[in-house]
């Protein structure tokens, strides 16, 4: 038993390295005459290095971050959506004195303590991707947000949508939501339904889960109930991919429209061949690179934006895909 | 002298926590030298914190595992339990009453489950498994996918979960005094004897005339009470309940008991080692953190720590029973 405690405690202590490597950077000053390898900066997010979106285009995003600043970010989410566990890994993000903390904030009442908190200790905070939708003097007093909102990213997607039918209406909708109670996935999925039902075309949501066979049967099954579906909106590629594969193998392009949030190179091949009308973005690559150069600036001069930046919705669909695909496939987008 | 120390060694070997306490002592020295902030007194608060919450489930989840039985609903129960009280505080039911209406709607689901165990003979995983699944849909059905919150000042929810003297939490309070009263139920009562045989042996704790059926039926209340009071300190925390809350929660607190020594098939186990396995997943959480390792890492290395810990605990016990 000793000799398995002290491999143990040796594996540990070797890795100490490996970790010091994924957290170096390059000899850079910042603007204000800083070291830059001496910020650290703390980046919170909902989603983990499971989710696609987070672990994909946004993880690519901080790593240019670091890279092009030369500067130190901790990236971390819960490996399933959990907001617990995202306010637990904000406890222990202050505990180290981070030189700025940027959070999503996917439930306000959750976060309003801690984050005040943070601010008290002197620590620069930056919303992203989903943010407090009280006006400032009511919202939690972040310096700014950097995002895109996403009931809007629906609510858009919904009028694209309808446009798609000219001067006809849809006859009915459907939303697959592929992890209910993830409060992004649940605003987009209001967004859109608003912009349907405002005109009086029922729309219903459909609950999936993070599993692509079960999310292809439940819109199946969905569709042979309601034959009269003309229309889905998928939140993610989770719900997209599986729902492609679906309407190629029931024939369906060209009878019911589908349109979706984010973007693949899956999503990208179908818009080009007209089978999707649009995928929404919110172009995660931003989210993630600006507010670290804005929290460099407030460090070094106290300087920061009065207004949020809106990084979203950006439609894509087939007059805009040529200037986007390479884009896509470069994991930039 | 060589002779005492051996004698003072067996004595040591002999507490059914030291695998745990042994555990957690070289992981937090390890942590301590990985990073300078982790030895601090708001890094430990934040530590304690997330012990908490996932503490008191821990010890419910104990106890029913000495009888020899598992709930994987806790996690279900505990966004149920405070759903239910959140919605009663809504609608201007005082939140003192809304608390022991949550925790009674707890002990309802736990008597379910024990009954249902008991009478049909279907093994307990399966059964909380089937229940753990029931209340998460009822909780999404009813909240619609978003969080139910509590708008308004309440003292009383600051009393189960905001912050007390020196920072530390009140949920770490509740923590403290769940793993004394518990450990003493265990091992200085009559009913914490019956679990004991009951866990261990459950032929002849009937021969004896223990009624089993009843004590099972009374831990998984237990069981469901004590998620649901964690539920509670963490609606306390953030004055809201997001529908997902606690999934897979189920499994921590399993391995935070397993960890601090108790066994799968029961009859053996300790709360304080539950205690000790919620911290060691606490301190794991934040440490890897504060170390720097990647976001990707975290649930290896705590099933790393997992796996490891038990065979502590079972050469250890080996050491001590001679089996």
């Amino acid at each position: 038993m000793k000799k398995t405690l002290f491999i143990v405690v040796a594996v540990f202590l070797l890795l100490v390295p490996a970790f010091d490597a994924f957290t170096g950077g390059q000899k850079d000053m910042t603007p204000g005459g800083k070291a830059a390898e001496e910020y650290t900066f703390y980046v919170v997010t909902h989603g983990g290095p499971a989710d696609p979106w987070w672990g994909g285009v946004f993880n690519n995003g901080i790593k240019a971050a670091e890279k092009y600043y030369g500067v130190n970010i901790r990236w971390m989410g819960p490996e399933k959506y959990s907001v617990q566990k995202m306010v637990d890994m904000i406890e222990t993000a202050i505990a180290a004195e981070p030189d700025g903390l940027v959070v999503t904030i996917p439930d306000t009442s959750a976060l309003e303590k801690p984050l005040k908190r943070a601010m008290d200790q002197g620590i620069p905070v930056i919303a992203i991707n989903v943010g407090d939708r009280e006006t400032v003097g009511e919202r939690i007093p972040y310096l700014c947000y950097v995002g895109g909102a996403e009931y809007q990213m629906g609510y858009q997607a919904g009028l694209r949508m309808l446009r798609e039918f000219g001067s006809s209406k849809p006859k009915r909708g459907v939303v697959l939501i592929h992890e209910v109670g993830h409060i992004g996935l649940e605003q987009r999925a209001k967004g859109f339904t608003d912009a349907f039902s405002e005109r009086g075309i029922p729309v219903e949501k459909l609950a999936g889960t993070p599993n692509a066979s079960e999310n292809y049967q439940a819109l199946d099954a969905y569709m042979t109930r309601n034959a009269d579906t003309d229309t889905v909106f998928t939140l993610g590629p989770l719900g997209a991919h599986p729902s492609l594969s679906l309407f190629k193998d029931k024939n369906l392009f060209g009878k019911v429209k589908i349109g979706t949030v984010d973007l693949s190179p899956t999503i990208l091949e179908a818009i080009k061949a007209g089978q999707m009308v649009f995928g929404v973005d919110q172009q995660a690559y931003l989210q993630a690179f600006l507010p670290i150069g804005l929290l460099i600036l407030y460090n070094d001069y106290g300087i920061v934006p009065t207004g949020n930046i809106l990084t979203g919705p950006a439609i894509v669909d087939i007059n805009n895909i040529a200037q986007v695909e390479e884009m896509i496939n470069r994991g930039i987008r | 002298m060589n002779s005492s120390l051996k004698q003072c060694g067996a004595r040591l070997i002999r507490f059914k926590e030291i695998g745990a306490l042994a555990g957690l002592a070289i992981i937090m020295l390890i942590f301590t030298i990985l990073s300078n902030k982790f030895f601090t007194w708001a890094n430990l608060i934040g530590v304690f914190t997330i012990t908490s919450e996932l503490g008191i489930i821990a010890i419910g989840v104990c106890f029913l595992m000495i009888s020899g039985e598992f709930d994987l609903s806790v996690g279900s129960v505990f966004a149920i339990a405070p759903m239910v009280g959140a919605l009663l505080g809504q609608i201007g039911v005082p939140l003192f009453i809304a608390f022991l209406v949550g925790l009674m709607a707890a002990a309802l689901i736990g008597f379910i489950n024990g009954v249902l165990v008991c009478k049909t003979g279907i093994p307990s995983f399966i059964v909380t498994l089937g229940s753990m699944m029931f209340y998460r849909g009822v909780l999404l059905a009813v909240s619609g996918g978003f969080p139910i919150t509590y708008i308004g000042d309440a003292p009383f929810l600051d009393a189960l979960g905001g912050r007390t003297m020196g920072g530390m939490r009140s949920s770490g309070i509740w923590l403290i005094i769940s793993t004394v009263i518990f450990s003493i139920i265990l091992n200085r009562t009559k009913f914490g004897n019956h679990v004991y045989s009951v866990g261990g042996n459950p032929g002849t704790a009937k021969a004896v005339g223990i009624n089993v059926k009843r004590v099972k039926i009374i831990n998984f209340m237990i069981c469901s009470v004590m998620a649901g009071l964690a539920g509670f300190t963490m609606f306390g925390r953030f004055y809201s309940i997001d529908p997902t809350a606690g999934q897979l929660l189920e499994l921590e607190a399993i391995a935070s008991a397993v960890i601090g020594g108790a066994l799968l098939t029961g009859g053996y186990g300790s709360i304080l080692g539950a205690f000790l396995g919620a911290f060691l997943i606490g301190v794991m959480r934040s440490g890897l953190i504060l170390a720097g390792a990647p976001a990707y890492w975290y649930q290896a290395f705590i099933g790393v720590v997992l796996v490891i810990s038990v065979i502590m605990n079972t050469r250890i016990r080996k050491a001590v029973v001679g089996e």
